[in-house]
């Protein structure tokens, strides 16, 4: 029975919908009242019939686009169109006067909540006169869905109905309205319902500039496909999600290894101690770098041990194990389990539990950036190539695109959209977005580690520009300071003796210090800390932006800011000579820096001297120089030792990562000579005060705000991810590393010390360095006391205050004590939690992006270095494969794969697992044995790599 | 539910003129024929089953059927007696406790009947998952002492109406468990009973006087009987129960086996009668008077 439409006045009448909603394995039957509406608007400048309200005003414009080929003409897009094709709707070349009925838009948030973001944004921006048309509330345009139709067909139909409706609503205006989809079977019944309809393809070929734009589209589906491959079909969702609930299948983020991109591991904490591997390209199944995946536990006799291979796009070639159709009912399932699981504790064999994809829950694929692979283009004109696009990101497999314009791309670095993987080919589909430039152009690789790490470049909008104080760089401290209440709750800090001491040409001068010894031998110790909150207020588009950035991105040569220049380098820099607004944290310390007292208060101050970290040691060190700074400095630096003392003692982590610092050429800014960071005495100096008051804050912030305080945690490393160095360390050099706490680890990383060998210390430092957690900033009423605690530093509680112009935990620090103070309330939003954990989920992903991008950028620049200075430097194995080393020079903190066939005879390679020895004979014939943690010689010279199209180090053994 | 309060010459008058040898009810109806009553089916719309039945008198009942996706446990060997459990019968009269006697005994003799009439291997779904049914009567007022036909026509209906959604994941989950799924699509679900040779039981009561039957007693009908019989059919066939049950309160006379053979072999005749009109009220919703 068709639902019967009842009128309730005029022009308003009700129907009801009726469908089944499973979920959770239920079935309920759920009716809908809906509501239509005889005035919902065409949004047509043309038109003079439909009515606005007050909010509304018309959209498509008078005079729309038209062509040679194609009279004046609005669309009408079908979700395929806009799911294939939204880079090319949010692009500025073609389709405009674009209308969205609204079942497409629900259709396209089901299938991509991202694409309807986007196609959201686009409706709010004007360039593309974008609408939503509201169909299914459009008393002209609403069709009941018929008996035995399907959803889709019963769409299709609504979308079509659209059609019908625009084009007799504004046949007298002389604009056509044209329905683009890719759906042949939509297509077909349009023509056969004479509803003005084009396929995407068709309407672009008849645009001036066809070429380009059809490039961008993503493959035609209807390209017979050859079967290259074949993939196991996923599991249909009913047993998924019934098998993860009962525990027979197990759900969890892939992590792929950078060095094989068919070995992927699964981390299920609560399950199995150790992470669940998937190898191979038929496991692996199209599971790709970060999915949330689906696997089923492999039968034990198909366990595997991890690669000790190098597998890249180049070496390909996996033997796959057999597929065999081995039906394993679930009880038989959880008795694998169970052995995985004592397989794992026990570990008396390599062999590991192994398990494959069954299903992907959600793809983890963004616009990513890379290159053609020049071997996979086959012709030399601009026919329609099909291609291969390497991705930056190793874990990731390189992507088929289809373009005319190969050629052209060639040694460009693009950025390309992934679109499916279907079962029947070797490499995931995807099609080409936009050109970033040349390769190797420095402009151009910078683009691509922005985009690559999703940093946001952007300038800063003109909503959020409007936040700062009007007076721009005129801004002063206000001379008369009981004017405002907020202003005499401040203290007078000017007379303290106050510098800074940073990096040299530090502009964003967060922190500043001062020290005096007190008439009872005690010192008076102050921190003061920009204060950013004083412009930075709550709840505004600076504080959003800001939030959404959460920190500045430090690269070689360039600097993505949190906040706008005028604050982080002006305002709240804390510059020295003139008067700044301050958080100031006050201890009254004693001879053994045992604190005495803590005093929080918002200040003004004025910084005397802004020192560079040499500056600083130079005056201290200079014993003719004792003015009263410089008095104060010494103290501060005494201090400072006995601070660290007690760290180290209570089990502070002495680690080490090869940092090192390139110059830049200051009049090309070229990259000049690579320089590993050394640590001055100052620089301690500076780091345990901002220690100490990030410790007093956090307890300050967690008395006040037991639930929502920002913190920052540092999880100990599980003692599993020790075990492959600790095995290293113990059959090459017989030293242990002890994890049970972490002094004991401080304590037995200080032993693992080699006589001939200054270096290996640090060697270790750095490879254990690499075994432990990441720290995060979490919310306190999501740990228990107990986990608050920072491993790193030995510290019960942490967090982050010391530098709000460049990181927003700070900020909401900042706030935080702010209110626990009784400076000013907190705000609202700032008071949910929910909220609140929504803000901490993005700073860590953005902090990690902002660490992954610094880095990359100074790996670019040693790869740039390398390239025009090659020579012979020492390093360090620090991995051994069957096939090929590891290799780390300290000089250049970089680390580089050497391919056993670039070192000697492949065949006579003998790969010792136990020993961690790969022995072969080398290019002379001579017999060579290599060992982890051998100190060896390599020739480094800079190779731009054909498939990546990344300058990398390339060592060659000597 | 009224008291009928007759004098002594009215209730004479009325016991008389129904011991006839042709009989003559105080409506003129036949001693077969049903009082005018309204049914609509389906009139629920989040139920996957419903019936709502007035009479003239203004004795009305509504009954709904809802189903949920319940697991069976495996482990249990007696599946039959499992099955009995995917039937749940809520009943509620108006003006009785629903604890009492009368609610809970024809509450229990409905849930037997439907038992065995339900087409029980219809609610599987899989191995591990079946509909529950749950069976809701109200009945919201009523004249009759024993309400039964009421509420067994509307749940009748109600049955008949009922739609399952369609199972759209595979069946055989014996070994490997997968969650059901079911298509959106509501006009897709399938009839509880769509092409099933059972049929829900009706209930009749008839009242009996001296050797005549009288099927859908009016109350002063009821208050001058001598006995009334509940009967069930299913299937073309008077099936068990088959109870007295005294309808007045008056002294029941007992029964012979001539009024009880009477009795079926009414009931057996417009048996049919009833399930086809109420079948065509079932498969046409445009339709809702009968009798």
């Amino acid at each position: 029975m068709p639902p019967s439409t009842k009128r309730l006045n005029n022009g308003l009448s009700v129907t009801t919908k009726v469908f089944v909603r499973s979920r959770n394995g239920g079935a309920t039957k759920i009716v809908r009242e809906h509501y239509l509406r005889d005035d919902v608007a065409c949004y047509s400048k043309l038109c003079d019939q439909c009515e606005y309200s007050l909010e509304t005003t018309p959209v498509l414009s008078h005079v729309p686009f038209s062509t040679a080929k194609l009279t004046k003409h609005y669309l009408i897009l079908d979700t395929n169109i806009v799911l294939n094709a939204i880079d090319l709707l949010e692009g500025s070349q073609a389709l405009f006067d674009v209308i969205i009925p609204q079942t497409v838009l629900e259709e396209v948030r089901n299938r991509s909540y991202p694409i309807y973001t986007r196609l959201r944004g686009l409706s709010k921006a004007d360039a593309k006169r974008l609408i939503v048309f509201h169909n299914e509330f459009c008393k002209n345009t609403f069709v009941a869905r018929q008996k035995g139709e399907t959803i889709n067909d019963y769409n299709d139909r609504l979308i079509r109905k659209v059609g019908e409706y625009y084009n007799s609503h504004l046949s007298n205006y002389g604009v056509k309205v044209f329905l683009l989809t890719d759906d042949k079977d939509n297509l077909k019944k349009c023509k056969d319902e004479h509803i003005l309809a084009l396929s995407l393809r068709e309407y672009l070929g008849q645009l001036p500039n066809s070429e380009d734009l059809l490039d961008t589209l993503p493959s035609a589906q209807d390209d017979l496909q050859v079967a290259e491959f074949k993939y196991a079909e996923y599991y249909s969702q009913s047993r998924l999600i019934a098998g993860v609930k009962s525990s027979v299948l197990f759900q969890g983020p892939m992590n792929v290894s950078s060095y094989d991109i068919f070995e992927g591991t699964i981390n299920l904490p609560s399950i199995f101690p150790k992470p669940i591997l998937v190898r191979g390209r038929q496991n692996m199944n199209r599971a790709t770098n970060g999915d949330l995946v689906v696997v089923e536990l492999l039968p034990k006799s198909q366990w595997v041990a991890p690669s000790n291979d190098i597998v890249d796009e180049t070496t390909l070639g996996n033997a796959d194990n057999e597929d065999n159709d081995l039906i394993i009912s679930d009880q038989e399932r959880r008795l694998l389990n169970k052995e995985a699981r004592r397989a794992q504790m026990e570990d008396e064999s390599k062999l590991q539990p192994s398990a494959k994809v069954v299903g992907v829950i959600r793809r983890r694929w963004r616009l990513f950036t890379g290159q053609l692979s020049p071997n996979t283009i086959t012709t030399n004109t601009n026919a329609l190539n099909s291609c291969l696009v390497t991705l930056s990101e190793k874990s990731m497999p390189a992507v088929r695109i289809k373009t005319r314009k190969a050629n052209d791309l060639l040694n460009m670095r693009i950025v390309v959209a992934i679109d499916d993987w279907p079962g029947t080919s070797k490499h995931p589909e995807g099609h080409f977005v936009r050109t970033l430039g040349p390769i190797e152009d420095k402009d151009t690789e910078q683009e691509a580690l922005l985009l690559e790490h999703d940093v946001e470049y952007r300038p800063f909008s003109k909503n959020v520009l409007d936040c700062l104080p009007k007076e721009g760089h005129e801004w002063i401290v206000p001379v008369d300071l009981s004017s405002d209440e907020q202003l005499k709750k401040r203290r007078d800090l000017r007379d303290k003796l106050v510098c800074s001491i940073d990096p040299p040409g530090c502009v964003d001068i967060d922190d500043a210090l001062h020290a005096r010894k007190l008439p009872n031998g005690n010192f008076e110790v102050g921190v003061h800390i920009a204060d950013v909150t004083h412009f930075v207020k709550p709840a505004t588009a600076l504080d959003q932006e800001g939030a959404s950035r959460s920190t500045s991105v430090y690269l070689v040569d360039k600097r993505i800011d949190m906040l706008p220049t005028l604050l982080g380098t002006d305002l709240c820099s804390l510059k020295p000579y003139v008067d700044r607004f301050s958080f100031s944290v006050i201890w009254e310390l004693d001879e053994d820096a045992n604190i005495i007292n803590v005093d929080f208060m918002k200040s003004i101050i004025k910084s005397r001297e802004a020192f560079s970290y040499q500056d600083a040691q130079d005056r201290i060190d200079d014993s003719s120089n004792n003015d009263e700074l410089t008095q104060g400095m010494r103290s501060l630096l005494a201090l400072s030792k006995k601070l660290k003392k007690k760290r180290m003692d209570a089990g502070a982590l002495n680690l080490s990562s090869p940092e090192v610092k390139v110059h830049m050429d200051s009049e090309t800014s070229d990259p000049g000579e690579v320089e590993i960071k050394k640590l001055l005495d100052t620089n301690s100096l500076v780091e345990e005060f901002m220690l100490l008051a990030n410790i007093s804050v956090a307890r300050k912030i967690y008395d006040a705000f037991p639930q929502i305080a920002m913190l920052r945690r540092h999880a100990p490393p599980p003692s599993t991810n020790f075990e492959a160095l600790n095995e290293m360390l113990h059959i090459r050099k017989g030293m242990t590393i002890s994890v049970e706490n972490s002094r004991a680890l401080s304590d037995s990383l200080d032993r693992c010390v080699d006589k001939n060998d200054e270096y290996f210390n640090t060697l270790v430092r750095i490879m254990a360095t690499r075994c432990m957690m990441a720290a995060e900033y979490f919310v306190s009423g999501n740990f228990s006391y107990q986990e608050f605690k920072h491993y790193g530093l030995a510290a019960d509680i942490y967090t982050h205050f010391t530098s709000p112009i460049r990181r927003y935990c700070d900020v909401l620090a900042h706030r935080q004590l702010a209110a626990a103070i009784g400076y000013e309330p907190l705000h609202p939003i700032q008071r949910d939690k929910t909220k609140m954990d929504l803000i901490v989920k993005n700073m860590n992903r953005r902090h990690r992006n902002a660490q992954f991008a610094g880095r990359a950028s100074i790996e670019y620049y040693v790869g740039q270095v390398i390239k025009n200075t090659e020579s012979s430097q020492e390093g360090y194995i620090i991995k051994v494969f069957t096939n090929g080393i590891v290799v780390l020079v300290p000089n250049f903190g970089v680390e580089s794969l050497i391919k056993l066939e670039d070192m000697g005879d492949e065949s006579s390679g003998l790969f010792d697992e136990k020993e961690f020895k790969l022995s072969f004979n080398d290019k002379i014939g001579n017999k060579r044995e290599l060992h982890v943690f051998d100190k060896v010689t390599v020739y480094m010279k800079s190779v731009l790599n054909e498939m990546t199209g990344k300058r990398k180090a390339v060592f060659l053994l000597k | 539910m009224f008291k009928i309060t007759l004098s002594p010459a009215e209730r004479s008058y009325l016991h008389e003129s129904l011991s006839c040898l042709s009989p003559i009810r105080p409506d003129a109806r036949l001693n077969k024929q049903f009082r005018p009553l309204e049914a609509t089916c389906s009139f629920l719309p989040g139920s996957n089953g419903s019936a709502r039945i007035r009479m003239a008198d203004g004795a009305e009942c509504l009954a709904s059927v809802k189903a949920k996706v319940v697991s069976l446990q495996l482990n249990n060997a007696n599946s039959a007696q499992h099955l009995k459990n995917l039937i749940e019968v809520d009943l509620d009269i108006n003006g009785i406790r629903d604890d009492s006697n009368l609610s809970s005994t024809i509450a229990s003799s409905l849930k037997g009947s439907l038992v065995k009439h339900i087409p029980l291997e219809k609610l599987r779904l899989t191995h591990r998952y079946a509909f529950k049914l749950f069976i809701d009567i109200v009945v919201l007022s009523h004249s009759s002492v024993y309400p039964l036909t009421l509420l067994s026509l509307a749940t009748y209906m109600a049955l008949k109406s009922t739609k399952l959604p369609l199972l759209t994941s595979t069946v055989n989950d014996r070994d490997i468990e997968e969650q059901p799924m079911f298509s959106d699509d509501w006009e897709s679900s399938l009839a509880l009973f769509g092409d099933s040779s059972l049929s829900p039981p009706l209930l009749f009561v008839v009242a009996v006087v001296k050797d005549n039957i009288f099927i859908d007693p009016s109350p002063e009908e009821e208050s001058v009987s001598e006995n009334g019989i509940c009967l069930t059919y299913a299937n073309g066939k008077i099936i068990s129960p088959l109870q007295t049950i005294s309808l007045s309160p008056k002294d029941n006379t007992g029964i012979n086996s001539a009024q009880i053979l009477k009795a079926h072999a009414l009931v057996k005749e417009i048996g049919p009668l009833v399930v086809k009109s109420l079948d065509e009220i079932v498969s046409d919703d445009s339709i809702k008077t009968i009798f």
